[in-house]
This record gives structure tokens, C-alpha cells and sequence, in this order.
């Protein structure tokens, strides 16, 4: 069934690049095969195994318990929160948020996800930015 | 004789103390990354990509660095497969059958040392195979037009969706998919903003690492939470620690095969270690298992997957070396490493950079007896790393990752498409699409393309150039019958199911 449903979604991609290929303006070429040929070739065979994934879908669904689906979708906040928040809040801070939030959910106490977060967030800034030269944000609160 | 010159320049290159260190330390974190269940080679070279790349290491380096921490994570999930019954990444599976017997039994020790060699055994006799026969290939592959690389490519995405894959509809589209995320971007033909929908940042395409790092361990990070806590029902390694002389004798032909076996799977491109090894366990147990010993501790059960799966490895190295055609997602990663350093794989590589390809030659050597030597004695450190929890594991995972991304083009833009792309792989993974295909299409998009419209352009756009040259019609010919072979037995075997069938109700 899942196979199905995401079979269906992923035509619908198929049409979007379709369509907007077809509607690219092209500036004159030499070339006889412009830029639109072959990702409307892979929209084509897309389709195919679509199809054939709705025709004949993998037997089985993905079962996802509540818990796990809570879990997920915290962990996924929590990264794209460390993806935004990383050149405003600087690296330090935000890994430590990071690491002690993620630690959380895995499972860690409060004292090894504090440890852990303060050890990772120091540590690899002085590895990575001071040591190996790979300059990563500060931040205002430190800079 | 021209090989024997140039591999010991690779050997200069490669003994600098720099590349030393990095294929020492490449080697130690690779067994680490390989025994933790979850994280596998291309994880592995996935995390450590952006990182050489971010330190400014030179391109020989670089490969060095990342062709050791293959290497390593080769040999480490036979450590987890065996104490666990987990394998450490999957193609390690088949270690698992004879393996945890063997440690059941109070032979854990023997099982690791065993297979630790039989690992030495398989890297050796391929990276043998890659001096010989690399040269005589990339030569050949010298004589390549367009229209020959375009087939090529075929047959390697055919491969992978053919009956190496188990999957077809899924493999083929998962690498379908790669591509299309390739076309994101400017075209480099004519200048046209192709499927950004507008977005300035898209304008560029998606940075390679994005993607990697996207699909290989954010989305790890995700299909961790379901895993249970590893290291506590690892068993502890008791008795003798090193195999007798009668059990290395039992399994050096074992190994041997096994690891010319693993070699010639590991050219093709597409088909990677998990096959192979699977292949060579069950050859093995036909061809040798005479008294019924295989799956209940046989040492030669250990041998064989081992020894299969590091020569497949190793063996992958040729066709990306070569043709610039990958043979599994991890030459696909570190491909799409050479390109960050603006080289071109393929043919030329050989001439026109001899000190990257006969470097990283050279220290797939060096790797192999560095691996050998830290695995025998440390293998009881290497065990209680099992332990790690995974409360500190995958945070540090996730710091690595970002850093690495951040540090290319210190984009936030890139972060946070670094994580929807990871949302995204994970939810393919549920769906039991296969990963490696994913970034294999991506990395083979441009390079289609580009010979296609190249192929097409020297023939004024008629498509028969395609098929013209001998060469270029066997591959077609061989793609064609890799994709409907499968599909034909797959039919014939339901007709003769149901002529029983039909006959048992009579």
C-alpha cells in the first residue's frame, strides 16, 4: 500500500518536471539535443516504474507506532532547527542545544546528555575551527 | 614492468607522513564506523567527505584518507556480526550465519582472527587485480567515444536494476531519481536555469555533499531511533584469541576463491559487496561444506564472506578508476569527491594524474596491512566500542555531519536542505529503496548526459550512432538481457509453478 502512495506521489513530480520543461524557453543552439531531452527521458522512466510499483507493490505496508512517529518528528525539529539556528546563535551554543536535545531522545540521562552536550560542543570547536582550520561560526553571545 | 615503476611512485606518494597518518587514522575510525550496526562504508565516507574537503587536503590525500576508512569499515562489520549477530553493515550479513555459531561456542576469538585475515586475504589478491589489469582497461578504455560511454552507463544502471539489484522497479527508479536531482541547476550547455522553480540558491544545483550527507547520515540519524540499544548482549571474547595452523590451512583455499570470486564481482559496476559475499557463501557451502558444518560454526563460513566482501570492495576501485563509471555507492561518493577537486575520472586519470591513481593505489596496500595489524591485537578494544550508547553516538554523528557541510560553504541554506534531503532518504528507506542507486544516478547524470548530447552532435542528431559500433551494441545487448532475464525466468517459473499446480488437483 505504501509503495502505491508514494508511487502516485511521484508521478505527480513526473508531471511537474514534465511541464516545466516543456515550458522552458530555450535560447537558440547548435546542438541538436537541447537541455530539455533528457530530463524529460528521466521523467518518462519514472513513470514507468511507477506504474509498474502501483501495478505490482511490494507486499506490506510501513507500520509506524505513535511513540516512534513523536520521537521522529522531534528529532527532525530539532535538526532543522540546528540548521537554522547554527550562523545566528553560533556553533557552540546551538550544538550544545543540539546535542543535548538529541541525546534526550535517544535515551540519555540528563547528566550524560549534559556532559555529552558540553564535551562535543567545545571539544569539536576547538578541533575543528581552532586546530584544523575549518572556521565555523561564534555567534553574537561569544564574538 | 611500467606497473611495478609506477606503483612504487604511488608508494612515494603514499608514504609521505601525512598520507600515512590519514590512512592510519582512516583505518581506526573505518573499523569503528563499520562495527557500529547502522553505519556502513558509505556512511562512513559520506561523513568523512566534506571533512577533507573542508581541511583543504590535496586530492591524493583526500582519496587516501576516504579509501582507508572503506577499507576499515570492511573490516569492521565482521566485529559486530560476529560478538552480535548483527552485522555492522550489510555486507556482512553472511558473516553473521557462521560467525556468531562460532562465538556461541567460545570461539569468538578464533571467528575474529580468522576472518580478519581472510579480510587481509580478499584486499590483497584484488588490489593485485586492480595493478594488473587497471592499465590495461583505462587503455582501452582510451579508444571510448560518446556514443560507447552513453551504453556503458546504460549497462551500469542496468546492473543495478537487473538481477544483482532484487528489486528492479525500485532500484532503477531510486537512480532515476539521483538524476533528476542532478538536473536541479544551470545547464552547462546553454546556460538555462533548469527545475529551481525560481530559487536563487538552487541556481547552482545541489552541492554533492548535500546530497550525500543528506541521504547518508541524516537519514541514518532518523532510522536509528528505531534500532535497540547496541552492546549489551555482545559476547565476551574468551578462549583462544588467534586460529591454529590446522584451522588456517582448512580455509585458505576457502579464502582464495572467495576472494577471486569477490574481485571479478566487484568490477562490474552496479553489483557491490553484499553480493558478492553472499555469492561466495553459498558457493563455498556447495563446493566444500561435506559434512554439514556450514551455519552451525565453520571457520570457512567466516572465511569466505570476509574475504569476498573486501575483494569486491577493492575491486570497485576498477571501473571507477578506469571509466569513471562507479561499481558501487561508495566509488559513487568518492567519484563525486574527485569532481569536487575539479579532476575527471575516466581513461585519462591514468596519465594525467599518475600520483592520485597509483597514491591511492599504494595505500589501498598500506591500508590492508595497517588494518590486518590493528585488527588481530585490538580486537578487544574494538569490541567495547560496541558499548557506545547511542545517547552519544548519534549527536556527535550530527555535529560531524553539519560541520562538514558548513564548512564547504558556510551556507545555511545548505544545512537545512541537508536535512529535508534526509527526511526524504529516509522515508525512500522505509519504502526499502535501496541508497546506493540514489546517489550512483546522481553521480552518473551529468556524465550520461553530457555523452548523449555529445554522441548526438557529432551524428547532426541521428540517434543511430548509438548503436553503431560493435562495442556499443554488445553493451546494449547485455544491458537489454541483465534487466529481461530475470523478468523471463520470473515468468516461466510462475508457468511451470502452476502446471504442478494444476496437475496435484488432478
Amino acid at each position: 500500500m505504501s509503495d502505491r502512495i508514494f508511487s502516485v506521489g511521484w508521478l505527480a513530480v513526473c508531471l511537474v518536471i514534465a511541464v516545466s520543461m516543456w515550458q522552458m524557453e530555450v535560447p537558440f543552439s547548435y546542438e541538436p539535443v537541447g537541455p530539455k531531452a533528457f530530463p524529460l527521458l528521466l521523467a518518462a522512466l519514472m513513470t514507468l516504474c511507477c506504474i509498474v510499483l502501483i501495478v505490482r507493490p511490494d507486499a506490506g505496508s510501513i507500520s509506524v507506532d505513535s511513540p516512534l512517529l513523536a520521537k521522529g518528528a522531534m528529532l527532525i525539529t530539532v535538526l532543522l532547527a540546528y540548521a537554522t539556528l547554527f550562523s545566528v546563535l553560533g556553533f557552540p551554543l546551538s550544538t550544545a542545544l543540539m546535542v543535548m536535545s538529541v541525546s534526550r531522545i535517544f535515551g540519555g540521562s540528563w547528566a550524560t546528555s549534559t556532559v555529552t552536550a558540553a564535551s562535543i560542543a567545545v571539544g569539536s570547536f576547538l578541533l575543528f575551527d581552532r586546530l584544523l582550520e575549518v572556521s565555523l561560526p561564534l555567534g553574537g553571545l561569544f564574538g | 614492468m611500467d606497473n611495478i615503476t609506477n606503483l612504487l611512485g604511488g608508494f612515494q606518494v603514499a608514504i609521505q607522513p601525512l598520507n600515512l597518518v590519514l590512512a592510519s587514522f582512516g583505518c581506526f575510525v573505518g573499523t569503528v564506523l563499520g562495527l557500529l550496526p547502522g553505519l556502513g562504508p558509505i556512511n562512513g565516507v559520506a561523513i568523512f567527505l566534506p571533512l577533507a574537503f573542508a581541511l583543504n587536503l590535496p586530492p591524493e590525500s583526500a582519496l587516501i584518507l576516504l579509501a582507508s576508512v572503506y577499507m576499515g569499515c570492511e573490516y569492521g562489520g565482521r566485529i559486530s556480526a560476529i560478538l552480535l549477530n548483527v552485522p555492522g553493515d550489510a555486507s556482512a550479513v553472511m558473516t553473521t550465519v557462521d560467525g556468531h555459531p562460532l562465538a556461541l561456542k567460545g570461539r569468538a576469538g578464533v571467528a575474529l582472527s580468522i576472518s580478519a585475515v581472510s579480510s587481509f586475504v580478499g584486499a590483497l589478491v584484488s588490489t593485485i587485480g586492480i595493478v594488473l589489469f587497471a592499465p590495461l582497461l583505462s587503455n582501452w578504455a582510451l579508444s571510448f567515444g560518446p556514443a560507447e560511454y552513453f551504453a556503458l552507463m546504460v549497462f551500469a544502471v542496468a546492473t543495478l536494476g537487473g538481477m544483482l539489484g532484487g528489486k528492479p522497479a525500485k532500484a532503477l527508479l531510486g537512480c532515476f531519481i539521483g538524476m533528476s536531482l542532478a538536473m536541479i541547476g544551470i545547464d552547462s550547455g546553454t546556460g538555462v536555469y533548469r527545475l529551481t522553480f525560481g530559487s536563487l540558491h538552487l541556481s547552482d544545483g545541489i552541492q554533492f555533499i548535500v546530497i550525500v550527507i543528506g541521504l547518508f547520515a541524516i537519514s541514518e540519524i532518523l532510522t536509528m531511533l528505531e534500532q535497540t540499544q547496541a552492546g549489551q548482549n555482545a559476547i565476551k571474547l574468551s578462549g583462544r584469541l588467534l586460529f591454529n595452523a590446522k584451522e588456517l590451512a582448512s580455509s585458505a583455499m576457502t579464502m582464495l576463491r572467495s576472494a577471486f570470486m569477490g574481485f571479478g564481482i566487484g568490477i562490474l559496476p552496479g553489483a557491490g559487496a553484499t553480493v558478492a559475499s553472499a555469492i561466495a557463501y553459498t558457493t563455498e557451502k556447495r563446493v566444500s561444506d561435506t559434512e554439514g558444518t556450514f551455519g552451525k560454526g565453520d571457520v570457512r563460513g567466516v572465511a569466505a564472506p570476509e574475504a569476498a566482501n573486501n575483494a569486491s570492495a577493492c575491486g570497485s576501485f576498477i571501473p571507477m578508476l578506469t571509466l569513471g563509471v562507479p561499481g558501487s555507492g561508495t566509488t559513487a561518493v568518492m567519484l563525486g569527491a574527485l569532481t569536487l577537486y575539479n579532476i575527471t575520472p575516466g581513461p585519462l586519470l591514468f596519465e594525467s594524474k599518475p600520483d592520485v591513481v597509483w597514491g591511492l593505489i599504494a595505500s589501498l596496500f598500506i591500508a590492508n596491512v595497517l588494518l590486518v595489524v590493528m585488527n588481530l591485537p585490538l580486537v578487544g578494544l574494538f569490541s567495547r566500542l560496541l558499548s557506545i550508547p547511542n545517547a552519544v553516538l548519534v549527536p556527535a554523528i550530527a555535529a560531524i555531519s553539519f560541520i562538514g557541510v558548513y564548512g564547504i560553504h558556510s551556507s545555511t541554506f545548505d544545512l537545512v536542505l541537508m536535512v529535508v534531503l534526509g527526511v526524504f532518504g529516509y522515508i525512500l528507506r522505509k519504502l526499502d529503496f535501496p541508497t546506493g542507486p540514489i546517489i550512483l544516478g546522481f553521480v552518473l547524470a551529468e556524465l550520461m548526459e553530457r555523452n548523449l548530447r555529445r554522441a548526438l552532435s557529432i551524428s547532426d542528431g541521428e540517434i543511430g550512432v548509438l548503436f553503431e559500433s560493435p562495442l556499443s551494441i554488445a553493451l546494449w545487448v547485455m544491458a537489454t538481457l541483465i534487466i529481461a532475464l530475470p523478468i523471463l525466468l520470473r515468468l516461466r517459473g510462475r508457468r511451470n509453478r502452476n502446471q504442478t499446480v494444476s496437475a496435484n488437483d488432478i
